[in-house]
């Protein structure tokens, strides 16, 4: 179990890392419907038995996502409530619960019209928006609201090659102006940016917005110069159970060419960023806009009705 | 005298490519203007040497496949077949294999693996298991299926060059031996691998990881858009390029002229989609004065009367075609598990035809042993073709380190095996019919 644990994890953060945990849930819960349907059914509590080591090695990855173990916990609930109560099984139960993960689906696809309709109570018209990470949420509010009519540019702020591209193709491809700045160049920039949109991919029972690499640093240089900072986040992505502090951190051994000898040394890479949601100004989600102490409020009456058993 | 300075050089030259002390291009150029300036070829007779079919086949095919591959096509196909395989482990080893033997048969091996190779490791690392096995039947179907037409492996392109054999001729005469190698090799592999092959369809957690690793790839190797028209002008010149191999002799134009004009046809009706600059800075120029170097070498080996000795003297040692051609069959195979397999195609060209016009009879099945020897033979070791190294470098790139011995332990015995398959196709084709 442990080695399927290291790879279903690997795998899930190779997936994260380039398309995103909204993106990744879909992937997952589509691959999900399509292994159900191969897979060789003896019985019903064979099944039964197989999907709860799936639920519990979904529980084990590291890092955990939120929105894969919320949605995985619903479905526990559907299959012990619904497709087998009072321990008699329904004769359907392979359709309904294959029925009931496209509901699933459906969900993210709902959530995420929620967000970007309540993104339209923001008012845009004129403004320079700040990005960063390469949120697909916030990418479709730019893109849902250029569509609206509105007028806007966007500062990208450089970061992962591959990240920046698609942040560049993106704009490019829906026609919104933009300019690309190196990351550390931003503080020239404090005058002309009127707000930064962000992404993340979970929000932890320590209230802090887990986000990519690099994240907090422009949110601190913002938040101190006063510029508002907003936070889209699926409120399914929450992780809800009680979480640690603690960052995820990659040693790797590097070696650089030196005129006469190679140098070998310790690298330090940090997976995401942990930050604070009081640092935000306004969080959109697909419940509604709140300010922090609203984001709280909400995420721990989430938590006290679906905690989930780590 | 010039007869030994001719040999000395000829092998110095080999030794120097088989231990790859310079660039094998170099080589080979170096040999033939030595050749020329010691006066063993004029530069008439050194020109005259030189295959130009062979040559003009090989460099329309590099610009065609290039084109072609621009589309996307290849890796669009590719996904799809991992798409439909769900995940399953000995139906992805099917049909991966089966696929780059299918795709070996009409595009040079290296490029197959570069289209085939990266994709299984991903899939197959990504559900956890060693992607090994999957590789070097990657590896020895790209050999197999290059055997099986003119244009799929170059020992065949070179055969079809100097003997005017055509691609229909190639399909007849090879399709029996390879579907008995390919049928003898999948079995071996399926069962030493079961371990690694065997079907997870009771599995739920190992499905879903596969089908999530599918997902995955799909994403990571279609980032190119297809585009509809592009796509279709590829697939429509391809299958008429194919058609015009199939019915060569009814056309009655040499293999290069259709593979070329096939290649220039594609590049204009995709002008504005592809770098043409780019698409002919991909042919391996290296490759092509390889082989121009080495017609002239073994030009200049076959003006001494060396060549023809030989053949005398094999033709005299027996009056059996069967045991002619075994020797063929297996010198050339084991001689390819270790050499570059071009050479050695190159100096029995002229072998075989002088012992053709020896023999009474119909003695072409000595071409069929030649060219099943020299593509199988190549599957023997990790040197033995350009396929293996350029997959072993992808491999290693991609966390999969794959040694000389690894790949022996399964490949040597198999392509013995294969060597044992053919000599018994070719016993009962010389015997019964």
């Amino acid at each position: 179990m442990q080695a399927k644990t290291e790879v279903f994890s690997k795998l899930l953060r190779e997936i994260e890392m380039e398309i995103g945990s909204r993106d990744l849930a879909d992937l997952v819960f589509k691959s999900l419907i399509t292994a159900v349907n191969s897979l060789d059914v003896k019985d019903v509590d064979f099944f039964n038995g197989e999907f709860s080591k799936l639920v519990k090695l979904v529980s084990q990855t590291e890092p955990r996502y939120g929105i894969l173990n919320y949605y995985f916990a619903k479905l526990s609930k559907f299959t012990e409530q619904t497709i087998c109560p009072d321990g008699k099984c329904r004769v359907k139960w392979k359709n309904m619960f294959v029925s009931e993960v496209k509901t699933i689906l459906g969900h993210g696809d709902k959530q995420r019209l929620e967000i970007l309709k309540n993104s339209e109570k923001i008012d845009l018209e004129g403004k320079t928006i700040l990005i960063h990470d390469h949120s697909h949420t916030v990418q479709d509010v730019l893109v849902h609201n250029k569509n609206m009519g509105k007028h806007f540019r966007v500062i990208i702020a450089e970061q992962n090659l591959e990240k920046t591209h698609d942040n560049i193709e993106r704009m490019y491809g829906a026609e919104i102006p933009f300019q690309v700045v190196p990351a550390y160049m931003l503080s020239h920039l404090h005058d002309e940016i009127d707000m930064v949109f962000f992404g993340a991919v979970t929000m932890k029972s320590t209230i802090d917005f887990v986000m990519a690499p690099g994240d907090h640093g422009i949110i601190s240089e913002f938040h101190v110069v006063g510029v508002p900072l907003y936070m889209f986040i699926d409120t399914s992505k929450f992780s809800l159970w009680k979480s640690e502090k603690k960052v995820e951190v990659f040693m790797h051994k590097h070696e650089r060419k030196h005129c006469s000898k190679p140098i070998t040394y310790e690298r330090i890479k940090y997976s995401h960023d942990r930050v604070p949601a009081k640092l935000f100004t306004q969080i959109v989600t697909n419940q509604g806009i709140f300010d922090p102490a609203g984001i709280k409020k909400l995420f721990l009456e989430k938590m006290e009705k679906y905690q989930i058993e780590i | 005298m010039l007869t030994y300075i001719t040999l000395g050089i000829f092998l110095v030259a080999l030794g120097l490519i088989v231990f790859e002390v310079f660039d094998k291009s170099l080589v080979a150029l170096g040999g033939a203007i030595l050749m020329v300036v010691i006066g063993i070829l004029t530069p008439e007779e050194a020109i005259e040497s030189i295959e130009f079919e062979t040559i003009l086949l090989l460099l329309a095919m590099m610009l065609l496949v290039n084109i072609a591959s621009k589309s996307g096509i290849f890796s669009w196909l590719n996904v799809k077949i991992a798409s439909f395989t769900k995940g399953n482990p000995l139906i992805i080893f099917l049909l991966f294999s089966l696929i780059t033997a299918v795709f070996s048969a009409f595009l040079d091996n290296v490029t197959t693996v570069i289209l085939i190779v990266p994709l299984t490791i991903e899939l197959v690392k990504g559900m956890g298991r060693d992607p090994k096995p999957y590789v070097f039947a990657e590896i020895i179907f790209s050999n197999v299926g290059g055997a099986l037409t003119l244009i799929g492996d170059p020992p065949n392109i070179m055969i079809g060059g100097a003997t005017g054999l055509n691609f229909l001729q190639f399909v007849q005469n090879l399709w029996i031996p390879i579907s008995l190698v390919i049928i003898f090799t999948m079995i071996v592999f399926i069962l030493v691998s079961w371990k690694s092959l065997k079907p997870i369809a009771d599995d739920l957690i190992e499905l879903t990881i596969a089908n999530i690793t599918i997902r995955k790839i799909q994403y990571e190797f279609l980032k190119v858009v297809l585009h509809k028209d592009f796509v279709i002008k590829v697939i429509t010149i391809l299958v008429l390029t194919l058609m015009g191999f199939l019915f060569q002799s009814q056309i009655g134009l040499p293999t290069y002229v259709i593979a070329f004009g096939a290649a220039i046809v594609l590049a204009l009706m995709c002008e504005k989609k592809i770098d043409i600059h780019d698409a002919f800075r991909s042919i391996e120029w290296p490759t092509l004065l390889f082989f121009s170097g080495l017609f002239v070498m073994v030009g200049g080996l076959e003006s001494t009367g060396l060549l023809e000795n030989l053949s005398h003297m094999l033709v005299n040692s027996t009056s059996s075609l069967l045991f002619l051609a075994l020797i063929i069959l297996w010198a050339s195979g084991l001689i390819s598990m270790i050499l570059d397999n071009i050479p050695f195609v190159a100096v029995m060209i002229p072998v075989i035809m002088g012992m053709q016009s020896q023999l009474t009879g119909d003695a072409s099945i000595l071409w069929w042993a030649l060219s099943l020897g020299a593509c199988l033979g190549g599957n023997g070791t990790l040197i033995g073709a350009s396929a293996n190294v350029v997959s072993a470098d992808i491999a290693n790139k991609r966390g999969v380190r794959i040694t000389f011995l690894d790949f022996m332990k399964f490949s040597l015995p198999i392509t013995l095996g294969m060597l044992v398959v053919c000599s018994l196709y070719l016993t009962v084709k010389i015997i019964y019919f």
